[in-house]
């Protein structure tokens, strides 16, 4: 049950990367053809190859500290998963070796590649799942809760829904409207999260139609363009993942390759310069 | 309205609103009550109508006509040939109010057409560049637009470029076709990047001077309409050309000077943008400042935006800073300034990028208000990234910036003397400014310099309070972030000529320019020793420093108590009293 929610031009399906090797081809197709691709793995999978990475600490860069600091082995081992998905991840795309590429935080908290602006990121991770979402068109969010979580629309109605949405999902039968309560969810962090606030933005303050999928203003009104393009997926058989991307409309290029980035011409003439 | 001499180019234009006076803050001034109250519905300038056209995707057709009508076109030509441009700081001061209405109309109807000219201001004959000064004086800023080469990573504005081979007895033969080209379908003179030799380098392009009118019938064609997402007004359109034959007298300068006069008039274009831009964003802000102020007892916003509101307040003063300091430094120091104009083109739009983002949080549903009150605030989402350039403007700025960076390790950084103190002093006077004086053969980096005399003046005011013993702490931890860039610089391989090699040397580009942003907030703040002013104060240099400090990961200590209680204090009062958020606090209309 793909739920495909959107007002531009759709979201990729998730793919499934097993172990840092890859395979890596489909979200070279995806970054490529579609502007964008998500990753998702379980970090029980990425775990041992992690492990035994003989340059761990490099590959870390500044989140060493936090990972060695980290007390509970289970937060510590998906904190370290989680960092090596981006990382080899963001390096497919951009064609360098993962220890090339350094992971830094934005005020708000999101991770962003410095030097590569070519690639934003997101990050999700929940019980044992990792995603990982990449976009050369713009901003992106990705979040991810268990499909049997049960949100219960009366318990979340003031804190997260419009009076719009509330009036779409409150006749709806328990067992939907418990469904699309958590749909709801998944969308409004992934969204957040590709404006890089997370919940500093009242989930209150804009909303989604359920039924035509698109963003809207609390009062209903639309309140995107066509800029903006959501979808959730059912992955690993128990989980809901979201994804909220924009696209800024530059029609960027789609080499994101980092070798290729720096203009040709005004390289040879900055090198060729007297010294 | 403030009376001064007529400008020889205000002479020739078609009676209008009075003559512009001949000082930048005067100017400004003049602008910005000639555009008059932006939340005044009945005003054909104010943001209602403006954001109307960008509905339409039109053109705010009365207010382009009010500038024309005001000479504005006569700010991008310099003074020797009849124009007002005698610094780039000023042309920035000068067109803040109109992008704080509008940045696309800032573009559209301004800095694009200086865009294009500055080819011919930096390397064109007296008779080229007498001729695009009488276009752009008497015809206005839409008649001249530029025709961009292709870069690397190039996105719809830059993609695609044409072509010019010799013709036989003389003169050129234009080939190729653009399709996103602001102002292609109105202008009629073109500054055109074209290739001139098939293989790579230094001089594969030459620039040319076409006077659309006298092209042969059918050898230019004009394109449809592009619809882009951001500036949706502006007039993008695409261009071809189809064995056009050029006369040799269009040829700017020598053939292959092409990306060499790229680089060198960039990087005017890489301080401008940054330094108009920041108003936009100060617009936004002020609707934030709007929305979290209504209703609100005293004018004080709910505590949870104080630190929101603050924080982006004092990066649009770091922004700020970095962007006066590199358009200072195009007429004080032309060779130097490149590494600056690169820096501040990487790094302020990122910033403000970012500022928006979290300026959402306090407009929370009337961020996406549609509506002249709070409207303004989706247009900017939309339009900074088509300002800004996305990756390929980085890539581009990253292609200067990269190639430097072992020699700046190993023989500026901790070593170059520092530059004079005027450079960080908005209202000094400075040596003119020159197109032609502007090269990209220096190689010290003179912020990098200031910063470490900044730090040893400000450990020495550690005594003076709590403020200044942070800010110290902050500049030692920016001078230790250039001691460990110029370890990892210094290893970086020499710079190759077509690929880049390390791309840890991205990255540590990009360490680099926040490092200059705090550089030029330093300087800002410590020119301003005496003045009593809010920017004498150290609590928004203490934030903006935190926050740059925070981006970069390096340590911050714990702010002060009542940094953000003052710089949010300035904010709203600047608010109330309709001074704007920039380094200038000028006065505004309305």
């Amino acid at each position: 049950m793909d739920l495909e929610l959107t007002d531009g031009p759709g979201v990729a399906v998730p793919v499934h990367v097993p172990r840092a090797t890859g395979p890596w081809q489909r979200v070279h197709d995806d970054l490529a053809g579609r502007g964008h691709a998500v990753v998702h793995t379980t970090w029980g999978e990425w775990l041992p190859a992690a492990l035994a990475q003989p340059r761990l600490r490099r590959l870390l860069g500044r989140d060493w500290t936090r990972y060695r600091r980290t007390p509970d082995p289970t937060v510590r081992y998906r904190f370290l998963a989680s960092r090596l998905l981006i990382k080899y991840t963001a390096a497919a795309a951009l064609r360098v070796p993962p220890e090339a590429l350094d992971l830094a935080y934005r005020l708000g908290g999101r991770p962003y590649l410095p030097g590569f602006d070519q690639v934003d990121v997101s990050l999700t991770h929940t019980g044992d799942l990792l995603a990982v979402g990449l976009s050369r068109l713009g901003r992106i969010g990705v979040d991810a809760e268990p499909a049997d979580r049960r949100m219960r629309f009366d318990l979340l109605r003031a804190q997260m829904c419009t009076p719009t949405e509330a009036a779409e999902l409150a006749p709806l039968p328990e067992g939907r409207q418990t469904a699309e309560t958590l749909r709801l969810w998944t969308l409004k962090e992934a969204y957040t999260k590709a404006l890089g606030q997370g919940m500093r933005l009242g989930f209150t303050e804009f909303g989604f139609s359920l039924r035509t999928g698109r963003l809207q203003a609390p009062d209903g009104s639309p309140a995107s363009r066509g800029e903006w393009s959501f979808a959730t997926h059912p992955v690993q058989g128990r989980y809901l993942l979201s994804v909220a991307r924009h696209d800024a409309g530059l029609d960027p290029a789609h080499d994101t390759s980092a070798r290729t980035m720096l203009d040709p011409g005004f390289l040879s003439l900055m090198a060729s310069r007297p010294r | 309205m403030t009376t001064g001499t007529l400008p020889a180019s205000a002479r020739g234009t078609p009676a209008g609103p009075g003559p512009a006076p001949p000082g930048g803050a005067e100017r400004a001034d003049h602008y910005e009550r000639l555009l008059g109250d932006p939340d005044d519905a009945r005003n054909p300038h104010g943001r209602a109508a403006l954001l109307a056209a960008d509905d339409r995707r039109e053109t705010p057709a009365a207010t382009e006509a009010l500038l024309a009508r005001a000479g504005l076109a006569a700010e991008f030509v310099p003074r020797e040939l009849g124009g007002r441009l005698t610094r780039p700081d000023v042309l920035a001061r000068v067109l803040r109010p109109l992008f704080r209405r509008d940045v696309a109309l800032g573009f559209g109807f301004g800095i694009t057409a200086l865009f294009g000219a500055s080819a011919v201001w930096a390397a064109g004959d007296d008779g080229q560049r007498a001729e695009v000064a009488g276009r752009l004086l008497r015809g206005g800023a839409g008649r001249v637009t530029i025709l961009h080469h292709e870069l690397a990573h190039a996105n719809a504005i830059l993609r695609d470029e044409f072509s010019a081979r010799s013709a036989p007895g003389g003169g050129f033969v234009v080939d190729g076709r653009k399709d996103v080209v602001i102002n292609a379908g109105r202008a009629d003179t073109f500054v055109m990047y074209a290739r001139t030799a098939t293989a790579a380098g230094p001089r594969s392009h030459s620039v040319l001077l076409l006077d659309a009118a006298e092209l042969p019938a059918g050898a230019l064609r004009r394109l449809p309409r592009a619809v882009t997402t951001g500036m949706r007004g502006s007039s993008f359109s695409g261009l071809a050309f189809d064995g056009c034959p050029v006369p040799a007298r269009a040829l700017v300068g020598e053939t292959g000077d092409g990306v060499s006069l790229a680089l060198r008039t960039y990087q005017v274009n890489r301080c401008l943008i940054p330094g108009t831009v920041v108003a936009g964003v100060d617009s936004v802000l002020r609707l934030a400042v709007r929305a979290a102020t209504r209703g609100r007892d005293g004018g004080l916003p709910a505590r949870r935006w104080h630190a929101v509101l603050a924080g982006v307040f004092a990066d649009l003063l770091a922004c700020d800073s970095m962007a006066v300091t590199g358009l200072r430094a195009l007429s004080l120091l032309p060779d130097d300034a490149h590494l600056i104009a690169a820096a501040a083109k990487l790094t302020v739009p990122d910033l403000l990028r970012e500022n928006l983002e979290e300026l959402s949080t306090v407009l929370g549903a009337l961020g996406h208000d549609r509506g002249p009150l709070y409207g303004g605030f989706q247009k900017l989402v939309r339009d900074l990234p088509v300002a800004g350039l996305g990756h390929a403007g980085t890539a581009a700025c990253l292609a200067v910036l990269v190639p430097q960076l072992p020699a700046l390790a190993r023989r500026s950084w901790l070593r170059t003397d520092e530059p004079p103190g005027r450079l960080f002093l908005p209202e000094a006077p400075l040596p003119a400014f020159d197109y032609r004086r502007l090269s990209v053969l220096g190689g010290e980096d003179v912020l990098v310099a200031s910063l470490v005399g900044s730090a040893e003046r400000i450990g020495a005011l550690r005594p003076a309070g709590p403020a200044w013993a942070a800010l110290a702490d902050l500049a030692e931890s920016f001078v230790t972030e250039v001691r460990a860039l110029r370890a990892q610089c210094a290893a970086l391989p020499e710079a190759a000529r077509s690929a880049l090699v390390d791309p840890r040397a991205c990255m540590l580009a990009e360490r680099h320019g926040l490092v200059l942003a705090a550089a030029a907030c330093l300087g800002v703040w410590l020119g301003q020793d005496g003045t009593g002013s809010f920017l004498d104060d150290p609590a928004w240099a203490v934030l903006a420093l935190s926050r740059i400090g925070r981006r970069l990961g390096v340590p911050v200590p714990e702010l002060p108590d009542g940094v953000t209680a003052t710089v949010l204090g300035e904010l709203l009062a600047r608010h109330r009293e309709g001074r704007s958020f920039d380094l200038y606090d000028a006065p505004l209309a309305g």
